[in-house]
């Protein structure tokens, strides 16, 4: 049955990769910023895991807790230290694309100051060291959680947007900055607030990354800020649930060529990005834009 | 639109710009005295402050480092062309990693910085850019780590293999392992690059010389992290052994594979616990490495005897403050590429490049290191340090390293399978 | 097309032929030849950017994957086609224009959505290239050599000339009227199309442009480095350099691009020789700091000065 562990495999990766790409969505949604440094925050959430459980002997789990604050408040700082500025160029979108470069390459250099060059993981017997059996299937303890935070991340996300007041704000802000000010929305703090949620969720997805991807190491932020953006666009920008489609379509991509064809599986993901988008040019679940 | 006086006025900048950063770049200062023996002798070398084979080119180069530095207290290198001792200088620049930055990196040692040796950073990824330019400046290039084979061609002169044999004789002992313990299920998954293709290759044509013909054999990109999927595959062919030949970033998240399914197998073989045992053991923990096969490399082999610098007891003393985990294969081969360099100056004739390469084939099969007997093939590829399998066996302070095969070598034997 | 001022025509000229004089006369005063290279190989991918970026709007973040398509093209030009190495270089720049070409339907896309498929389609492309299974044609993971080819010298005076292409499109697109309809989409593509202006063929065209000389880009660096890793010709960091460098300099000029080229790529060079510790971080640092007080890119210091001095 390799096409059933294909399957729920590629489940609980998506359910990953739509964590690992929920932040970068969100802040490109409303702050319409490339944040190329999307990936290194995924690294650091991975170290604060490894450290924290090392040192203190700190589950995993209630690291995911422990996270929260510290990223609200860098992505508060971050946003009005740079965020700001870019915003008043003529054209942030790219301008915050080679700005967010340079932070990429900054924290990059930091984490090797501060983690050194070498990759780092906690033993996934933290999890339980036996599979767990879903559908006659051993799938390891970790992927169930790692998918089942994912998820909750998720629904808290859909939550935060459709039933908050600061939800609300946010997403008049994706739809239309100009309007929601014109509302009385203040543009600048539900950016930074969002900002701080994005770092937020990309942190917590750095602490799964020690399962789904074997550790962390400073180098690692350019693939993962990559993946992430194929994830969202596969999806459709500014859409929490087009992320999660988007994750499952790119999980179930990566596990089913590994199962049948290992030495297309960095290939398949890509070309079915290509596909996708010359089917639907805004993603799955992407409002359609005016296109000549 | 601008006015074109303006333009013009661009472009002077411009071209005052590029003149004065070049001038920039090229601020170097010439070491070689007018005439006769140089003040110093230049080591020209690259290493990866960061990216992804930082945790392998830094100890690599700290190896390198801790032989100029024993040098230089000995009062420099002896030098046979002109008789005496000339003090080493290390001019050292960061590629992060890049073969672009390294592209033009080790064009600038070559041109700029009037080395006079010339030390390729750790792997052939990163040491391929400097063979062309190596060989168009007429340097001899030390390649350190380099095994891969398009390094080597039957033309080029001005290269030696230091430290490692080629890939493509690594695995023999492995192969003739599975032989001789007649595992006849066997799976290997391997990296889609020159480095683990190569090996892959030879240990399936060792296989079918015996009449084994592997039950899985794939290649996934080299970028892979996530074998969870593949694992559970490999599983269904019911294999005896499995091996997977990678970089440490592959390695790490197959044993964790390996352990978070609870996969059990015979056999269990990667490439790099033996060259980074420390960080392996830190990611995977103790657990995930028991029982399983790796390359054996110095200083888990051990070479006391040896015609030229320190002997692995002596250098785990001095380097690692006696205690083996903190002295890694990589510190070896950089302080063995330093130990090649010095044999090179103490038996060239002449203060030429390609002196010193005849210097080193003229030593090739008579000169043991700590890193084994030194043997060049006619290419300048070294057959001589071989890599013999070795086990991880659990004790009672965490997993040791042991030779297993060849018998020759052996220091324990293997237990197989795994219990 | 009306009677340009000789002035302008004077000016137009000495673009395209002074920045590559300046490249060829550095040559004999400074001889890491490869940085030189090197730089003017961004040149050519900044500039390649600026026409389709600066003019279109469209941003590829895979515009590395032409550059790869450039490299192999010549390699396989040479290997399978035993065709002269000048030839197999022209054959680069078809590659690239032939998977522009093939991608062309992407320009469907906007914004981000076209920024990141292109981003896919070159990744696409490294893990084709580089897949074992193709080693009979592309020799796959195991790399190129055009060892029988290399000549540093004439590969050098072939990045100097593509310089002079490179400029030479920009000026092309800044002053024809093809540029004029280019810059008319930009600003509102439906009006332009009101207008008469074919706007796909338009974009196509840039597209084109665009991807060839990235290609011919990666011809003649493959042609200089002779022997490659595919990975070192996908590298996507190739893409974001000439990215950063574009837009750093200010894209839809013509100057912008190729100083942000040789000003960033020269300080990245002068730090990486200089203070090889910290190479990263201070690089890091250094364009952050741009970006906060130089949001516009570098020729608005010019701009900015000009608007006071009025």
């Amino acid at each position: 049955m390799l096409w059933l562990f294909a399957l729920i495999a590629g489940i609980l990766f998506g359910l990953y990769y739509a964590l690992a790409a929920l932040g970068l969505n969100l802040i490109f949604g409303v702050m319409r910023m490339v944040n190329l440094a999307h990936g290194d925050v995924i690294m650091l959430g991975g170290f604060a895991a490894v450290l924290l459980f090392d040192r203190l002997g700190i589950n995993p789990l209630i690291t995911v807790l422990l996270v929260i604050p510290p990223s609200l408040l860098v992505g508060f700082v971050a946003y009005y230290l740079l965020g700001t500025r870019v915003q008043r160029s003529r054209d942030p979108e790219m301008m915050s694309l080679v700005m967010f470069f340079g932070v990429s390459q900054v924290v990059e250099a930091l984490a090797v100051i501060g983690f050194g060059n070498n990759e780092a993981s906690i033993t996934s017997a933290v999890f339980g060291s036996k599979p767990f059996s879903i559908a006659g299937q051993g799938v390891p303890g970790a992927w169930l959680v790692s998918a089942g935070v994912g998820l909750a991340a998720l629904i808290l996300l859909f939550v935060y947007l459709y039933h908050t007041g600061l939800g609300r704000a946010t997403r008049a802000i994706m739809s239309n900055a100009d309007e929601a000010r014109a509302v009385g929305v203040n543009p600048d703090r539900i950016s930074a607030i969002t900002f701080g949620i994005g770092v937020g969720l990309a942190a917590i997805a750095g602490i799964f990354s020690l399962f789904m991807i074997g550790g962390t190491t400073p180098s690692e932020g350019v693939g993962l800020t990559v993946t992430a953006f194929a994830v969202i666009v596969i999806g459709g920008l500014g859409s929490p649930m087009g992320t999660f489609l988007g994750g499952i379509v790119f999980g179930l991509a990566l596990m089913f060529t590994q199962t049948y064809a290992p030495v297309w599986s960095g290939f398949a993901p890509f070309a079915i990005l290509l596909v996708i988008m010359l089917v639907r040019p805004t993603g799955l679940m992407g409002r359609s834009v005016r296109s000549v | 639109m601008l006015i074109p006086r303006t333009r013009t006025v661009g472009l002077a900048a411009l071209s005052a710009l590029l003149a004065s950063g070049l001038a920039a770049c090229g601020a170097s200062s010439s070491t070689t005295a007018s005439s006769g023996a140089p003040k110093n002798i230049v080591i020209g070398t690259l290493y990866s402050g960061s990216g992804s084979f930082a945790n392998s080119s830094l100890p690599e180069f700290q190896g390198l480092k801790f032989w100029i530095k024993e040098e230089n207290a000995a009062g420099g290198v002896y030098v046979k062309a002109f008789n005496k001792k000339i003090p080493i200088k290390l001019v050292a620049l960061n590629d992060q990693s890049s073969t672009t930055t390294a592209t033009t990196l080790y064009e600038q040692l070559v041109t700029q910085d009037n080395i006079n040796i010339f030390v390729p950073d750790f792997g052939s990824v990163l040491t391929l850019p400097a063979v062309t330019i190596a060989e168009e400046h007429h340097m001899l290039l030390f390649d350190q780590t380099a095994t891969g084979a398009p390094l080597f061609t039957p033309g080029n002169k001005y290269i030696v293999l230091c430290d490692l044999p080629l890939s493509v004789i690594w695995p023999d002992p492995l192969a003739h392992f599975i032989l001789a313990k007649h595992i006849a299920r066997v799976a290997i998954i391997y990296g889609a690059n020159d480095f683990d293709a190569t090996q892959a290759a030879t240990v399936k044509s060792v296989l079918a010389q015996g009449g084994i013909t592997p039950v899985y054999y794939q290649a996934v990109p080299t970028t892979t992290t996530s074998y969870g999927t593949l694992l559970h595959d490999i599983a269904a062919t019911n294999p005896q052994a499995v091996i997977e030949l990678g970089y440490a970033s592959n390695d790490i998240p197959f044993l964790q594979a390996v352990h978070q399914g609870g996969y059990h197998f015979g056999m269990v073989m990667t490439a790099f616990p033996g060259q980074q045992f420390s960080l392996i053991e830190g990611a995977v923990g103790k657990a995930g490495l028991s029982y399983t096969y790796t390359y054996g490399v110095p200083p888990y082999i051990k070479f006391n005897t040896v015609s030229e610098g320190l002997g692995t007891n002596a250098f785990i003393s001095k380097f690692g403050g006696g205690n083996i985990a903190n002295v890694s294969f990589e510190n070896v081969a950089g302080y063995n590429t330093g130990l090649i360099i010095q044999a090179a100056l103490a038996h060239a004739t002449k203060f030429t490049q390609l002196s010193m390469r005849a210097a080193l084939f003229g030593l090739s099969g008579h000169f043991t290191t700590l890193d084994g007997a030194f043997q060049l093939n006619s290419e300048g590829g070294q057959v001589g340090e071989l890599l013999p399998l070795a086990q991880m066996l659990p004790t009672s302070s965490g997993n040791a390293i042991k030779i297993v095969y060849p018998p020759a070598s052996a220091d324990h034997s293997a237990v197989y399978p795994a219990p | 097309m009306a009677q340009r001022p000789r002035r302008q025509l004077v000016s137009d000229a000495l673009m395209v032929v002074l920045p590559p004089a300046g490249f060829f006369a550095a040559s004999f005063f400074y001889n890491n030849q490869l940085l030189l290279l090197t730089m003017m190989v961004y040149v050519a991918l900044a500039q390649g950017l600026n026409v389709i970026f600066g003019f279109t709007g469209y941003l590829p973040f895979g515009y590395v994957g032409f550059f790869g398509a450039g490299a192999y093209g010549t390699a396989l030009s040479v290997h399978f086609l035993h065709v002269p190495i000048l030839v197999a270089v022209l054959l680069g720049g078809v590659a690239g224009l032939l998977v522009a070409a093939l991608l062309s339907p992407l320009l469907r896309l906007t914004g981000a959505y076209f920024a990141i498929a292109s981003l896919a389609a070159a990744e696409a492309l490294y893990y084709l290239v580089s897949n074992p299974q193709l080693t009979a044609v592309t020799n796959g993971p195991y790399g190129v050599n055009l060892a029988s080819v290399y000549n540093s010298g004439a590969a050098f005076d072939a990045a100097v000339i593509l310089v002079g292409i490179a400029m030479l499109c920009v000026v092309w697109v800044r002053r024809s009227h093809f540029g004029m309809s280019l810059r008319a989409i930009r600003a509102d593509p439906l009006s332009a199309r009101m207008a008469g202006v074919n706007v796909v063929r338009a974009r196509t065209i840039a597209w084109l442009i665009s991807a060839s000389l990235a290609g011919l880009a990666g011809a003649i660096y493959a042609w200089a480095i002779s022997v490659f890793y595919p990975e070192a010709v996908f590298d996507l960091s190739i893409s974001v350099f000439a990215i950063v460098f574009a837009l750093f300099g200010g894209v839809g000029t013509v100057l912008g691009p190729l100083l942000g080229a040789i000003v960033l790529y020269g300080v990245y060079n002068y730090i990486g020789v200089s203070q090889p510790q910290e190479f990263q971080l201070i690089y890091g640092v250094l364009i952050v700091l741009i970006v906060l007080f130089l949001p516009n890119g570098l020729l608005s210091i010019r701009l900015r000065r000009l608007r006071r001095g009025r």
